[in-house]
């Protein structure tokens, strides 16, 4: 019986050591240590021995059965690795496939170039304000020291509202158009209150005008401050941190005088060229500046309009063309492409 | 406008360079947009003398040239051209040069015989489109003379913006004494002196100024003996620099003058002035006048003309007329300088579309002490150039004149307004070197008298200008504005704002800016019956209407997307929509009605494209509900309800009107109606929404409200059930969350099936259910109670059956 205990032991050693897949190992537990299994068979015997040797035999066959435990353990380890190891050198995903995430839409970049104009003056204190677009006259230019047959009505050509189609039951107070610039919306925000003010103004312009650099319709952010000793040094400090807070702090500006019915002294201002950086380039036609902004001094007349006393307060006025920054900004050489909306366009941004 | 250098040159030191000149020019508000060189491209080129021409010996179209280049020893050039003889001066390109067209010339050898440059033709010097031959030039020209100096190209010409509150800027001179006030240099200003002989002018002619407002001033001269030929080389040159085309000698000296003091005038033939008589009047109705350039005009009443006895002979301002043009036979002039007021020439110009160099000039204001110097200047190089003599007597109609406008300047609002010290002795040295004359002073202030030409300077600000634009903006300091006070609140609806485009951006939509104004026909196919704002002068009948809705737009880029074989568009935009107001225009109160509103539209393959991960699924009507569903989620804004129907431009069984909880309209999802997908040519399956983003924004929760997390955990069963295909989610939901009121937490719909075996008109609707308790966990028991309960309540209710 012990001979049947070492022959079986030494049977199973060699079976388990030649098994490498689970499924063989499982069977050969089963086959050697289940309960009908070739270890129950030899030790079902034993009753029959004298109790001596059956002790002596039970002490084998414990040492035998924990033996083949081990090994069908190691067996099992190794061919659970082998597996794993199969599995990864398998072959793998092809991660070139698109994922199935839902690509986010796209901005539009005179909506986010205003959206981070406005943005960058918020962190100098500037409130938001809108106003009408369908505008009357006197905010668009007689209330901006613009009166009628003023050469500098010239500067902006009009879309003028056909009264009739206003509905009016009486005729409006002044002729009514699309208003030429976000400049009303000074006078409108000023009228609804008392300085001290600042604010920035965004939003959509007309001017009758359509070519390869012009387009009817466009947008502005007009900013006004207005207190007790604002002077034109603060306009070109506030003027020059916006620039350097949203072009980059090595951005240079220049101030121009200029002419602004509404502003006086006025300013254009220039930025070194972001293209070159002021070397000279096609971008900034090789003068190394690029206008950018309108601004001033706010003018005497146009605190009258608002219902300020000019001899109490002074302020700074400035405006931007949001599309000009846009096509500075990512490199935009056709305005026109701003407008059309071209799928092929809009998913660039 | 155009400023030749060599001639501002006549009356103010220049800086060296040009580039400096300019520099300080725009510096001073005066913006130099361009400089020209025409000689630029010619350097190298020079006035040469052929000496000796003989045949070459090798090629029989060729000549072997001799030439004088005024260097001493001549120079061998082959040359092709047969149109010179020997003595005439001709441009030789010197061995180096590179020509305008991009020619450089070498020395060479042709068909064996040595060549030191090219004689060239006008063609070749990029002068004309064409030329046959050499460009022969003045005999009296030197040899060895730059070709630009002889062709009087060596000038530079300076283009200036001048800004519409400067007119006194339009001139050589204005531009020359802004260059002395910059540079501190002397300004010389031309004194002509005038020799009167013959009969006076009074006897010739009789002027009459009828509207004094209108022309506050007219000037005049006779000139008689006149020759009318071509003016000077030299005075042609400059008119050519400053883009005026030379005529004769009259027309081109009363340019020249205009463009030397910004002071236009005008030279008729005086024997063709019907009663030898000048009126200065209103035109009558209806009255035609032919102008210079060949156009019969009919006048309105409100121009001011300039008349003989019979007729009207100008357009006060604007052109003069043809009747008394100056031509070849003329012999005797009336020389008019005049001021007219610039809102007159200003309707005038603009209802006869004639923008001229006189009309641009009064419109802006024209100076009232130039009159005179003007006609002066001019009367004496008629005298010069045109052998005229000039009748005693200087004609000046000046009743009204007015004294100078003064303007006080308190010096220390300099330091207030700009926030720099600029010194008082250089505040005062700007002003006065400007022009402007001190007439009195006292403490800290001094009072000024304005020059005539300023018609810009009106009051203390204008003087702060001044100075700060001479002292120099890059002389101001940049300082950032003081503290605030207070923070301002966030704006109303800005935060609600962005979330509602990253909702979009999230939901896949690309935002797109359309014009506000679009095609009335785009909003009658929409079915948009309400009458649109129009515009008076629209650029076309496509951007004639303010869009009273946002789709047509989006539509187009639909339209311009297909086309253009893009298999997926989902697209917003957030803008206004216009509307009349009876009520509007009053006071201050806008003139119409402006809606701020999100649109937005989804068509084609869903997710943006075709993917590998799922079949070509197309949108439907729950990809923009989901869109809006996004936006709602954003926003935090709940009890949204959706009832089926749409307006006209929606499929009425395919969309929805979207309310907010307290009823408030919000607008509409859906898909586009049949017929307005046809009649537009787009392809099926648009779906659109547009929403009022006001009251969006109003219930919008921007900062949610916590709620404690649930300590029991929840038991989850499902329930399907199989109701008549047309009722609705919302009806069954309904039901259920009442049934199952307060232990149905939610009940979610996961499967909305029709086909079999479902019965015909009948779907199955799968909910799951989520049950929960706030204070223990579930027994198995309730639930399958309260299961129980909510499937008998559906059933009797709804007539639905539970589906086995």
């Amino acid at each position: 019986m012990r001979d049947r205990l070492q022959a079986l032991a030494e049977a199973a050693r060699r079976e388990i050591a030649g098994a490498s897949e689970l499924p063989a190992v499982e069977a050969l537990r089963v086959r050697y240590l289940g309960k009908k299994g070739e270890l129950s068979g030899v030790l079902g015997g034993m009753g029959k021995l004298p109790p001596e040797e059956r002790r002596a035999l039970g002490e084998v066959a414990n040492i035998v059965k924990a033996e083949l435990e081990k090994l069908l353990a190691e067996a099992t380890q190794r061919a659970e690795d082998a597996a794993l190891e199969a599995q990864l050198q398998g072959p793998g995903l092809d991660v070139t496939l698109p994922g199935r995430a839902v690509a986010p839409g796209s901005r539009h970049p005179v909506s986010r170039t205003m959206e981070d104009i406005v943005r960058t003056f918020s962190r100098l204190g500037f409130d938001v304000a809108a106003g009408p677009e369908i505008e009357l006259d006197y905010f668009n230019f007689e209330a901006l020291n613009l009166p009628k047959d003023h050469p500098a009505r010239d500067m902006q050509d009009t879309f003028y509202v056909d009264e009739p189609s206003l509905g009016h039951a009486k005729k409006a107070d002044s002729s009514v158009l699309l208003r030429t610039h976000t400049s009303p919306v000074q006078v409108r925000y000023m009228l609804q209150r008392k300085p001290p003010i600042r604010a920035v103004m965004p939003g959509r312009v007309y001017r009758r005008d359509s070519d390869i650099t012009h387009t009817p319709m466009f947008h502005q952010v007009e900013g006004l401050l207005v207190d007790k000793d604002v002077t034109f040094a603060e306009l070109k400090g506030s003027l020059d941190a916006f620039v350097k807070a949203f072009f980059g702090s090595d951005t240079r500006t220049r101030f121009r005088p200029s002419f602004f019915p509404f502003t006086e002294p006025s300013a254009e201002v220039d930025i070194s060229c972001t293209s070159c950086g002021g070397k000279g380039c096609r971008v900034c036609k090789q003068t190394g500046w690029l206008e950018v902004l309108g601004s001033g001094m706010v003018h005497p007349n146009v605190f009258t309009s608002a219902g300020y006393d000019p001899g109490e307060v002074t302020g700074y006025a400035f405006g931007m063309g949001v599309e000009r920054i846009a096509m500075l900004r990512y490199r935009i050489d056709d305005l026109r492409m701003m407008f059309e909306n071209d799928a092929r366009f809009l998913e660039q941004f | 406008m155009k400023i030749s250098v060599k001639w501002l040159g006549d009356y103010v030191a220049l800086p060296p360079s040009v580039d400096e000149l300019a520099r300080k020019l725009t510096a001073a508000g005066l913006e130099i947009e361009g400089l020209e060189r025409p000689g630029d491209g010619l350097r190298g080129v020079v006035v040469a003398q052929i000496k000796e021409s003989v045949q070459h010996p090798n090629a029989d179209k060729l000549s072997v040239t001799q030439i004088d280049a005024g260097g001493g020893a001549l120079v061998q050039v082959v040359c092709g051209a047969k149109n010179y003889k020997v003595g005439d001066k001709v441009p030789l390109a010197t061995v180096g040069t590179k020509l305008p067209n991009g020619m450089e010339i070498k020395q060479a050898a042709l068909r064996g015989v040595d060549s030191s440059g090219m004689l060239c033709s006008s063609k070749e010097l990029g002068l004309t489109e064409e030329s046959s031959g050499l460009l022969i030039l003045s005999p009296d020209l030197k040899p060895g003379t730059p070709i630009a100096e002889a062709l009087g190209l060596d000038d530079v010409v300076l283009e200036v913006n001048v800004t519409p509150n400067r007119p006194d800027a339009l001139s050589h001179l204005g531009v020359a004494r802004e260059v002395s006030v910059v540079t501190g240099a002397a300004l010389k200003v031309p004194q002509p002196k005038l020799t009167e002989s013959g009969a006076p002018a009074s006897q010739s002619v009789k002027v009459r100024v009828e509207d004094s407002v209108r022309c506050p001033r007219y000037g005049a001269r006779v000139v008689e003996n006149i020759t009318i030929k071509p003016s000077p080389q030299w005075m042609q040159d400059r008119l050519k620099a400053c883009g005026v085309r030379a005529i004769n000698n009259v027309v081109d000296i009363t340019n020249y003058v205009n463009l030397e003091f910004g002071q236009p005038l005008h030279a008729f033939d005086l024997d063709k002035l019907a009663g030898q008589e000048i009126v200065v009047r209103g035109a009558k109705k209806g009255e035609k006048l032919t102008t210079l350039d060949g156009k019969e005009r009919t006048l309105d009443q409100d121009e001011l003309v300039i008349c003989d006895r019979d007729r009207p002979q100008a357009l006060a301002g604007v052109m003069g007329g043809g009747d008394s043009e100056v031509t070849e036979k003329t012999t005797r002039l009336l020389l008019e300088a005049a001021n007219f007021l610039g809102s007159g020439v200003r309707r005038a110009a603009k209802r006869h579309a004639l923008h001229t160099e006189a009309s641009h000039r009064f419109e802006r204001g024209a100076d009232l002490d130039a009159v005179v110097p003007a006609i002066e200047r001019a009367a004496q190089l008629l005298v010069e150039l045109a052998g005229g003599t000039v009748a005693p007597g200087l004609i000046d109609i000046y009743p009204a004149e007015k004294p100078p406008r003064q303007v006080t300047l308190r010096f220390a609002r300099v330091e207030k307004v700009l926030g720099v010290a600029v010194p008082e002795a250089e505040v005062r040295r700007i002003l006065e070197a400007l022009g402007f004359q001190k007439l009195s002073e006292s403490a800290g202030q001094a009072t000024y008298s304005v020059p005539r030409a300023r018609v810009d300077v009106e009051r203390e600000e204008d003087l702060l200008e001044e100075v700060a634009r001479v002292f120099g903006y890059d002389n101001i300091p940049a300082k950032l504005p003081r503290g605030l006070a207070s923070l301002a609140p966030e704006p109303a609806h800005s935060e609600a704002e962005r979330r509602l485009r990253q909702a979009m951006s999230g939901a896949g939509l690309d935002e797109v800016v359309n014009y506000s104004f679009v095609a009335p026909k785009s909003l009658e196919v929409l079915g948009l019956k309400e009458q649109p704002v129009a515009l008076l002068n629209p650029l076309s009948v496509e951007q004639s209407v303010m869009r009273t809705s946002l789709i047509p737009g989006l539509l187009e880029n639909l339209s311009r997307s297909v086309r253009h074989q893009v298999e997926s568009v989902c697209l917003y935009e957030t803008g206004r929509a216009y509307f009349r107001d009876s009520e509007g225009g009053q006071g201050t109160r806008p003139a119409a009605r402006e809606v701020n509103r999100v649109a937005g539209l989804v068509w084609g393959l869903r997710g943006g494209g075709r993917s590998w991960t799922q079949k070509d699924a197309r949108a439907d009507f729950y990809d923009a509900k989901g869109a809006v569903e996004a936006v709602l989620g954003a926003l935090r804004v709940d009890g949204v309800t959706w009832s089926l129907g749409g307006p006209a431009a929606y499929h009425p069984r395919a969309s929805a009107e979207v309310k907010l909880a307290d009823g408030t309209v919000l607008g509409h999802v859906g898909e586009l109606h049949p017929r307005v997908v046809k009649s537009l040519g787009l392809p099926e399956g648009v779906f659109v929404f547009e929403l009022d983003t006001e009251p969006l924004y109003s219930a919008a929760r921007l900062v949610p409200e916590y709620h404690s997390l649930p300590r029991f955990p929840a038991v989850l069963r499902d329930l399907a059930v199989v109701v008549p295909v047309e009722l609705a989610n919302d009806s069954v939901r309904k039901v259920i969350l009442e049934v199952g009121r307060p232990l149905v937490e939610d009940a979610l719909v996961f499967d909305v099936y029709t086909g079999k075996p479902i019965p015909e008109g009948k779907k199955n609707l799968a909910y799951a259910l989520r049950y929960r308790s706030a204070e223990r966990t579930l027994t198995d028991v309730e639930v399958t109670e309260a299961h129980q309960r909510i499937i008998s309540e559906v059933n009797q209710r709804l007539g639905a059956s539970l589906r086995a």
